[in-house]
């Protein structure tokens, strides 16, 4: 069932790019739209389907294996746990929502859908393999996929952004190569299955090796994640890119860079996580603050939103970093730390992916990110104020919605642990609320320019796609126990609460 | 009963106000309707103190219980609420739907907090009051300076909502669990973080000193709003968490007298800068900060008893006084007490804001005498300071209760043609009012008992000479007052001009934060912003040279690895390659093709970051992991 939620998309994108481009299903771009759209929610009822019937009793569950190579170890391998399976149900909806999104498609429908649905499959693979050889094979192609369609249907100057987005993660795919060969080595018997790694610990301690190996990963993740000072590429890639892959960038593809943290940084190698904890710390509630701040002198939405990511993502790694300190009888803190900044990753997938897919929207409409050339919409586009109003107070974190849940359990948690970082992390919520609460301001309220008299309100597929996200972060705000509960299977019994 | 009925009662009619919002007759109705029933409720739950534990994870479980003083609390919330969300429903005519729903939910948010049993459940009302406030205060959303003064609002008491979630995570740490139970046993320093971000959260939100000045932008808000957010909820939230909690901080040796400190300056200052204004509204908020400083007073003296008594008897003559106050400024169309005197014009209204003041200024047999009596009581066993800071606070109160009443309903005024209140108008003025007497209840014998039970405080022991010097502070108000309205200065306390201006305005307070808070933020984020740019752009070649110089040196690795997987694939492929050998073929042709382009553009990109031939080695790297996925996803 996992291999097909995998593959399903994969083998749809290639049957697509068959199709002719200019007869048939290739010159209809409205019935690739709906047939993408299904095809691209297939994944996501398997997964649901896999939610049903997960256990939550510790370790992986539903396991697919098929031999592949194993002179060297490797092998196909997939699984579920209380880690991967939220990030990859929060990727196939954030996929189905992103085709249904209406995006500019310059007249290449069909090389559009399917480099999402390839995409989709690629990312929802990432977060299901169980084989590091599986794991970065999916995270550079994702990298490639992406580059493409920020290259060819971004805005601006898209190539010269998308080359950079390719590069710098590029470049950061590099140590994590190496990074998995010096893990790779360490291993006896030679072994790419993750599970029996984290079994083995083979770089247990701290030496110079292991440091060397965790330098790697670091590296890697932090680049993707982005934690400051890695964090330059996101902007430009963000404010080029297409509504839809700017939601699924922000939403499904550093998401890979945070899971990366938890799964193998923090799983192969938590005696060094415990050495670095307070330094990732310390960088994480600089991302938190800094990320706020620079956000908040912003005038282009787009990358005010960008910035906002780097500060929620900062969150994260707070959480995570706390988690694994090397404190004992915090474990109850611990283990809310870990839920929290999990429930963070999918959280801000969500709110995040939603507000890009907006800004994609007034862009459609108003042909500029500009903040200020905006005012008093909330008379023409009551649909678009009220999505928009309901994601900017979930990304702010108001209780009764997703980042709330999330954000109360990263800080408490955290507070256990570094009671000062906390604190500083916090003046992020104060400034987040002030960001948000300005752009509202800017956009919605006030008197309407004569120039948008005739701005239309959102159309019914972005109505459908965003009032999906929406009705998710606030039954995750307010009803969060199936969520947690899936979440939490994993995380206490990482930390070792009794 | 559960629990969870109070809150959800006002946001499910806040929902059928929206669904019915084509049938304006039936919105007023609804709401005042769906508040009474909330009240009704609320006696009942009161009385069985239900209680509600909902599991959001295995680690936490929200609280819901009707206990302590929030046994008061679920029914003064929506009886206050019900004749104000009448009197919306009669004046407000632009987006009155949204108006009531918001009004609605407000009273929801606020109910939730006031029968949370942990942090979480606080956190989320606590929050949700505050947001909706936001909404509330800016709703005359065309005029953008409205919505500016929610946010300004909202800031600064998230500002202070920061407080309870660190109070939060010390309990998390010192107990595992959230509830307000391991508040009493947390061990040092747990204690001592919770006791702080209790004390931010409280002041923040009770509009103490330094956070008072958001209550004036508040002011920008519909007067129902107002008079809601200033009585029974928002402002009352700070009083009723310290009632709630302070029992068991009290072993933080500096927990108890810096609320009393704090509650002390701020009833002093705010007396001051009611009596400087000339804004009807901005009287009567400066008043709520003072007043809500006599609350702290009280908590600060150990008594919580008086404090809750003060907060109930506040409600019912603070949205009085401020349903008084809108009834005059729509009937001169200013909210300049110096154009109003309209006692001739409206002798009804004249009568109960006169009824509320005198509450206000604690003239027996009102219940706010009783209550402040409580206070001082309170204070007086406490310290002399205490005391001596309440009597000021007292001999203020009675000046510009005073002078509010004399200057927006004493007779003098021309009796010009004004704005004649409503039925509905009057009915919820009358309704308040009448709640301002019972309240005179308080007086009767029996009442300390019914108080301290109520509140699960205790009320201090009063000495005579208290009354004595009560009353004394009440003749010594009174004659100032008729002192100054018979110079003719009532309105001009300080003269006009730049003093009474900053006086006016919180002592200056406001521009000072302006000054040293909100613009060094704004500066660094600007120039943050700034260097951050700077990076990128130096990113944008730096980084180009640096990704290719490391992809040039890792990419020899990089086909190392490559071509022992190429081999390995190759060799077990083989007997898979039957059937998937075409889509091989496709899907490599076709990824080929796709990096082909690529490469052509990365190239063309590359030059113009002139970094010479070493793309071609990262190009190389590339292409071979394009193809190695191609062969994956044919191959299995």
């Amino acid at each position: 069932m996992l291999t097909a939620a995998i593959f399903i998309p994969i083998l749809a994108a290639a049957l697509l790019a068959l199709l002719p481009r200019d007869r048939g299903l290739g010159a209809q771009p409205r019935r690739l739209m709906v047939l993408s759209t299904i095809v691209a929610a297939i994944p996501l009822v398997l997964l649901v389907v896999a939610w049903l019937s997960f256990d939550g009793t510790g370790g992986f569950e539903q396991v697919e294996t098929v031999e592949w190579i194993p002179s060297l170890g490797i092998a196909y391998r997939v699984g579920i746990d209380g880690l991967s399976l939220p990030l990859a149900a929060m990727t196939a909806l954030i996929f189905v929502v992103a085709v249904l999104y209406p995006v500019d498609l310059r007249g290449r429908p069909v090389a559009y859908f399917a480099l999402v649905l390839f995409l989709e499959g690629v990312s929802i693979g990432l977060f299901l393999a169980l084989d590091l050889f599986l794991f970065f094979v999916f995270w550079d192609v994702s990298l490639v996929a992406m580059y493409f369609l920020i290259g060819a249907w971004g805005h601006g100057d898209a190539q010269r952004s998308a080359l950079k987005f390719f590069l710098y993660t590029f470049a950061g795919s590099l140590p994590l190569l190496l990074a998995i060969l010096g893990l790779y080595l360490a291993t006896e018997p030679r072994t790419f299955d993750m599970a029996e790694i984290i079994r083995q610990q083979p770089l247990a301690g701290t030496g110079l090796y292991a440091t060397l190996v965790f330098a790697g990963f670091f590296i890697g993740f932090a680049i993707k994640t982005p934690l400051v000072p890695f964090h330059t590429w996101l902007p430009p890639a963000h404010v080029d890119a297409p509504g839809p892959a700017s939601a699924i960038l922000a939403g499904v593809l550093l998401k890979m860079g945070t899971y990366g943290f938890v799964r193998i940084l923090m799983s192969m190698l938590p005696d060094v996580w415990a050495q670095f904890a307070l330094p990732i710390a310390i960088l994480a509630a600089i991302s938190i603050v800094y990320g706020a701040l620079v956000a908040l002198a912003q005038t282009n939405l787009k990358r005010l939103i960008a910035y906002t990511s780097v500060n929620h993502l900062g969150y994260v790694i707070l959480g995570l970093a706390a988690a694994g300190a090397a404190v004992t009888g915090q474990e109850a803190a611990q283990a809310i730390a870990l839920t929290g900044a999990t429930v963070e990753m999918v959280a801000h997938g969500l709110i995040t992916g939603a507000l890009f897919l907006i800004s994609g929207s007034i862009l459609a409409r108003g042909g500029t990110y500009e903040i200020d050339a905006y005012g008093g919409l909330l008379d023409r586009a009551r649909g678009l104020t009220g999505l928009m109003a309901l994601m900017a107070f979930a990304s702010l974190g108001l209780p009764g919605l997703a980042g709330f849940v999330a954000e109360v359990q990263i800080f408490t948690g955290t507070l256990a642990i570094w009671p000062a970082l906390a604190g500083v992390a916090l003046l992020g919520i104060v400034l987040t609320a002030g960001i948000f609460l300005r752009v509202l301001g800017r956009l919605f309220l006030g008197a309407l320019p004569e120039r948008w008299q005739q701005f239309p309100d959102l159309g019914r597929r972005e109505l459908a796609g965003l009032g999906m996200l929406g009705a998710l972060v606030v039954l995750i705000g307010v009803l969060p126990a199936w969520l947690l509960s899936v979440v939490d299977s994993f995380a206490g019994p990482f930390v070792g609460r009794p | 009963m559960s629990p969870l009925l109070l809150p959800f009662i006002p946001l499910l009619a806040a929902g059928v106000l929206v669904a019915l919002r084509s049938h304006p007759r039936l919105l007023g109705p609804i709401a005042v309707g769906a508040l009474l029933v909330t009240g009704i409720l609320g006696v009942m739950e009161a009385a069985t103190e239900p209680a509600l534990h909902l599991a959001w994870s295995p680690a936490i479980e929200l609280t819901l219980a009707v206990t302590g003083f929030g046994r008061v609390m679920v029914v003064l919330v929506p009886l206050v609420a019900a004749p104000i969300v009448g009197y919306a429903a009669a004046t407000e005519r632009d987006g009155r739907t949204r108006l009531l729903a918001l009004l609605l939910a407000f009273v929801s948010a606020m109910l939730l907090l006031v029968v949370a049993g942990d942090f979480v459940t606080l956190l989320l009302g606590w929050e949700l009051v505050g947001a909706t406030s936001w909404a509330l205060i800016g709703h005359g959303w065309r005029d953008r300076a409205n919505s500016e003064a929610g946010t300004q609002a909202f800031l600064t008491t998230r500002l202070g909502d920061l407080g309870l979630y660190v109070a939060a995570g010390a309990t998390l740490a010192a107990t595992g669990s959230f509830a307000f139970g391991g508040v009493g046993i947390a061990a040092s320093p747990w204690r001592e973080m919770i006791a702080g971000g209790v004390i931010l959260a409280a002041a923040a939100k009770s509009a103490q000193l330094p956070f008072s000045p958001w209550l004036f932008a508040a002011m920008a808000g519909p007067t129902p709003v107002s008079a809601l957010l200033h009585s029974a909820t928002l402002v009352a939230a700070g009083a009723y968490l310290l009632v709630r909690l302070s029992p068991m901080l009290s072993e933080v040796w500096w927990f108890l007298p810096v609320i009393a400190i704090i509650g002390a300056v701020t009833a002093v200052v705010g007396g001051v800068v009611a009596i400087a204004q000339t804004h009807a509204k901005r009287v009567l908020a400066a008043s709520t900060s003072a007043q809500y400083g006599l609350m702290f007073i009280a908590v600060g003296a150990g008594s919580t008893a008086a404090a809750g008594a003060q907060l109930v008897t506040h409600a019912a003559f603070k949205s009085l006084l401020f349903l008084a106050a809108g009834v005059a400024i729509h009937a001169v169309g200013t909210a300049d007490l110096r154009a109003m005197r309209l006692g001739r014009a409206l002798p009804g209204v004249a009568v109960a804001a006169a009824i509320g003041a005198l509450a206000l200024a604690g003239v027996p047999p009102l219940g706010g005498a009783w209550s402040k009596e409580a206070v001082l009581s309170g204070a007086v066993e406490a310290s002399g300071a205490l005391a001596s800071a309440v009597l000021v606070a007292s001999l203020l109160t009675t000046v510009y209760a005073g002078r509010f009443v004399l200057l927006a309903f004493g007779r003098g005024g021309a009796a010009h043609r004004v704005r004649r209140p409503g039925a509905v108008e009057m009915a919820a003025l009358a309704v308040l009012a009448a709640a301002t007497v019972v309240v005179s209840g308080l007086w009767l014998p029996g009442s300390r008992r019914l108080v301290e039970d109520l509140t699960g405080g205790v009320l201090a022991a009063g000495a005579s000479w208290e009354i004595v010097a009560a009353v004394g502070v009440l003749l010594a108000g009174g004659l100032i007052v008729a002192v100054l309205n018979q110079r003719g200065r009532l309105a001009d306390v300080l003269p006009a001009g730049g003093t009474r201006d900053v006086v006016g305005d919180w002592l200056g307070l406001p521009r000072l934060q302006h000054r040293l808070v909100v613009q060094p933020t704004l500066a660094l984020a600007a120039s943050l912003a700034r260097a951050d740019d700077r990076v990128i752009d130096a990113g944008v070649r730096a980084t180009g040279r640096i990704a290719i110089l490391v992809a040039g040196l890792a990419s020899r690795r990089l086909d190392v690895s490559i071509d022992r997987v190429v081999v390995g694939i190759a060799s077990s492929s083989v007997a898979v390659a039957g059937a998937s050998r075409r889509t091989d073929d496709l899907v490599v042709d076709g990824a080929v093709e796709a990096t082909g382009r690529a490469v052509g553009r990365a190239g063309h990109e590359s030059r113009r970051l002139q970094t010479g031939l070493t793309h071609h080695y990262f190009v190389i790297g590339a292409v071979g992991l394009v193809a190695i996925a191609a062969i994956l996803a044919a191959g299995r």
